[in-house]
């Protein structure tokens, strides 16, 4: 045999080799090279704030590779510089400086500046351009280039938490270039410039999105991948067959797509990534409409909840229950959360003491999913005597009813945000358009007023558990499931972060 | 033959302007209004009633109908205002993966279609007619999305044949691109052979049994050059009126199969449309559909004319 004729000492040379290849290979364990391809749900239609209004999670995703965000979150949920070094706040904590990281350019060769930064935020909030994304930075009065490196946030509110909150790559946070936006014009939606790790290739709308390595990157050394390609796959079995194929490297899911996870977590080629996140799909009682004035009907419904078979019967399982708005995502830990027991019998008691038929209606979106919420819904709360009629109605129909309060009973969700003042004030502070439950209290306005004016997290935490008795103990809203977000890939790609509010970012990950 | 193509381009013009006003009345109908989908379902009412007056939303409805008709005629289809892109430029890039999906689905329904039905045709009522017929019903009853799964699981999955889902541009790779379109024209094949098998059979029936074939058989001609050259030409009428329906119907009909296979084609341009609450892309897609359908059944009834002569010269 030709091995045979070797000697030994240049096969043990050989083998020694070899083993030095592989400790070093654990040394620097990521691994420059190489091109993944992910699956997405959505299509994308643009990356123009002005255009699009909104991102969802697969516009997010690519908007992760393409720009940055003048922070990012760490492991832990703290922001840490990105494109900004360091910031300082005003006292009252409505004045934000941020000082820029020097000699960062765009794609397009163009030099990113605190004038960038400013010029990217007036631009969603002029008027003239009608964007929705504007409603998002209501908050955020003006936004000023001091000098080239230096921008300051003037906000209408206080927000102890402001780097945090401008960490994610949702519609208003990446910084696009001003340049191409001017001179692109309504090409610019297809044609997006950031600083990004990576910069767009092609892009054929409703196909794929082609990304490659920005080699003038900023952070040197990084990325690692030389290619991303986003592919939007709309139908939950033919994304999970493209990954089992070889397609696809990473694909997008959620628990309604409870079998594929069971499947690819007994798979050891493949990798199930969770987060769960901060905030819960919630539900807001109408407290000035009958029968919801009366405390005792909203808690006995509350009671009637059974989560976990909830869970079992619509997500096998999955689904994470809650018992309170922040979730295990957030920094805010309870002890004592004041969530109501599950107590058929106590709540059938409640219902009898009310002396009255509870009949009312419910809104409900018109999806499958929202029809097998509201039918389970239906069931528990038949069994302890109250009677729920479903209203199917339109999603934007649910935020219209919503917001002119004509609705008994209906279904919201609080979004995993860094902090939960933005929501939590909004959603419960007297006079606020979102208070929906139209439920007013002193003690919860000025628990919620001191929450966003203090900056120490112990004590906020304080005041948000606090909160959660007084919504809990009176049953105002309530909370059903966590937000807990998906994505499957082959357990060889290696480095993907926490998914902060569903953000699957495939911009620092390598190939193993 | 050209008072019979003016007669049929008559009857076209009332057709199609009740195509533009089902199309505009149905997405004025739909839940949802312009101005919020534009501005975000939170937008205070003040920014919507603004944003409504300066699109003319407040404009009654037949009044917004013919301005929109006027621009359709001058070929303005309006802009997405998600992308910024017009409408049929939009559309005419994803036209093409539609029609190749459309002409290679049809392709395969006749390959399999039209041999088996002249088989089953001629030998009537024997066991591999039984079989034929009973199992085209079957294939049937089968829905597309389910085809679509097992096909999928077969051959991407377990024998790494042919790709999952997606779709590769021709330019690019030519022999990709026609790979990517086999599992969706497949899938849609598999639905549509039977329905043209089965007209086949029963027109071929009825033509085996005319004189002249009879004739043609005394005659001492090939049986192949009678079924395909005497019997399959007169017996293909129905078949032809089918075939034009079903490619009108997968100009857009084809959302589930773009959709489970990730083809960026028109189907998932409206599906999109409907998620994205994009009311002028939708408008303009819908209407380009069901001109498209009028025309192209313009075109089946002028192949009849084509086919038997007695319809062109109007003694039909």
């Amino acid at each position: 045999m030709q091995i045979a004729m070797f000697p030994r000492a240049f096969l043990r040379a050989v083998l020694a080799a070899c083993l030095i290849a592989i400790m070093a290979g654990t040394a620097t364990a990521q691994k420059r090279g190489g091109s993944i391809t992910v699956g997405l749900e959505l299509d994308i239609p643009g990356l123009d704030p002005i255009k699009v209004g909104v991102y969802d999670t697969a516009a997010e995703m690519a908007a992760a590779l393409l720009f940055d965000t003048l922070t990012t979150l760490d492991d832990s949920g703290k922001a840490v510089p990105k494109l900004a070094e360091s910031w300082t706040h005003s006292d009252d904590y409505k004045t934000w400086t941020y000082k820029l990281r020097p000699g960062v350019k765009f794609h397009d060769g163009t030099p990113f500046n605190a004038q960038a930064v400013a010029f990217n935020i007036m631009r969603q909030k002029d008027p003239n351009n009608h964007c929705r994304c504007a409603f998002y930075i209501q908050g955020t009065e003006k936004v000023e280039a001091v000098d080239d490196l230096t921008v300051v946030f003037h906000l209408r509110d206080p927000a102890v938490d402001h780097p945090a909150l401008i960490a994610p790559p949702a519609v208003n946070n990446p910084i696009h270039s001003p340049t191409a936006m001017q001179k692109l014009g309504d090409d610019y939606n297809l044609n997006p410039v950031g600083t990004g790790p990576f910069v767009l290739k092609s892009w054929l709308a409703g196909d794929r999105l082609v990304l490659e390595r920005n080699p003038d990157y900023w952070n040197k050394g990084h990325p690692y991948l030389d290619r991303v390609v986003l592919r939007p796959l709309p139908d939950a079995q033919a994304r999970f067959a493209s990954l089992q194929a070889g397609e696809s490297d990473l694909v997008w899911d959620d628990e309604f797509d409870a079998d594929n996870i069971m499947r690819a977590r007994k798979d050891s080629a493949l990798t199930v990534h969770s987060y769960t996140g901060s905030g819960a799909a919630v539900y807001a009682f109408n407290t000035k409409v009958a029968p919801f004035e009366d405390a005792r009907v909203r808690q006995a419904l509350v009671m009637a909840l059974d989560r976990p078979r909830w869970s079992q019967v619509v997500t096998n399982g999955l689904a994470k229950p809650a018992t309170n708005p922040y979730g295990e995502g957030s920094w805010v830990k309870c002890k004592d959360d004041g969530a109501l027991p599950y107590d058929p019998a106590k709540a059938r008691q409640l219902i009898q003491e009310y002396g009255k038929p509870v009949a009312f209606k419910m809104l409900v979106t018109a999806t499958p999913r929202g029809r097998a919420n509201g039918q389970v819904l239906q069931q528990f709360w038949k069994q302890v005597g109250a009677d729920m009629e479903i209203e199917q109605v339109d999603q934007t129909s649910i935020v219209t009813r919503a917001f002119a309060r004509s609705f008994q009973l209906t279904p919201w969700r609080i979004i995993d945000l860094a902090d939960p003042d933005v929501q939590m004030f909004a959603n419960f502070h007297t006079g606020s358009p979102v208070a929906l439950a139209n439920y007013s209290n002193p003690e919860l306005d000025k628990l919620l007023e001191h929450a966003r004016t203090t900056a120490d997290k112990e004590l906020r935490t304080e005041d948000y558990c606090a909160i959660s008795r007084l919504i809990n103990k009176e049953a105002i809203w309530f909370w059903t499931f966590q937000n807990t977000y998906y994505a499957i890939s082959k357990s060889r790609l290696k480095g993907l972060p926490k998914m902060y509010s569903g953000i699957i970012d495939v911009s620092d990950t390598w190939l193993e | 033959m050209l008072g019979y193509v003016g007669r049929r381009l008559l009857h076209l013009f009332p057709v199609l302007l009740a195509v533009t006003l089902l199309t505009f009345l149905i997405a004025s109908l739909l839940p949802g209004d312009l101005a919020v989908a534009i501005l975000g379902d939170q937008a205070t009412p003040e920014k919507v009633a603004a944003l409504r007056g300066q699109m003319g939303l407040d404009q009654p409805v037949a009044w917004r109908y013919l301005h929109w008709l006027g621009d359709v005629i001058h070929g303005e289809l309006g802009r997405s205002f998600r992308t910024g892109e017009t409408v049929l430029a939009t559309i005419g890039a994803r036209l093409p993966v539609s029609l190749e999906l459309m002409i290679m689905a049809e392709l395969a329904g006749l390959l399999i279609g039209v041999p088996l039905g002249i088989l089953c045709a001629v030998r009537q009522g024997g066991s591999l007619d039984r079989l034929l017929t009973g199992s085209a019903f079957g294939m049937l009853s089968v829905p597309a999305f389910l085809w679509a799964i097992l096909l999928i699981y077969l051959f991407a999955v377990e024998l790494h044949l042919l790709p999952a889902t997606g779709w590769v541009p021709f330019e690019e790779d030519a022999l990709g691109n026609l790979k990517s379109f086999v599992l969706p024209a497949l899938t849609l094949a598999l639905g549509e052979w039977p329905v043209l098998m089965r007209v086949l059979r029963s027109d071929m029936i009825a033509t085996l049994q005319e004189d002249y074939i009879a004739m043609a058989k005394a005659k001492g001609l090939r049986p192949a050059r009678i079924l395909l050259v005497h019997a399959l030409k007169p017996s293909s009428l129905t078949l032809v009126t089918v075939s034009g329906i079903n490619i009108g119907r997968l100009i857009g009909g084809a959302i589930i199969v773009e959709t489970i296979f990730a083809l960026p084609g028109i189907g998932r341009l409206l599906v999109g449309a409907i998620y994205t609450r994009d009311f002028i892309i939708l408008q303009g897609v819908v209407l380009f559909v069901a001109v498209g359908f009028v025309l192209l059944n313009f075109a089946v009834d002028m192949l009849y004319a084509v086919l038997d002569p007695r319809i062109r010269h109007g003694r039909a």
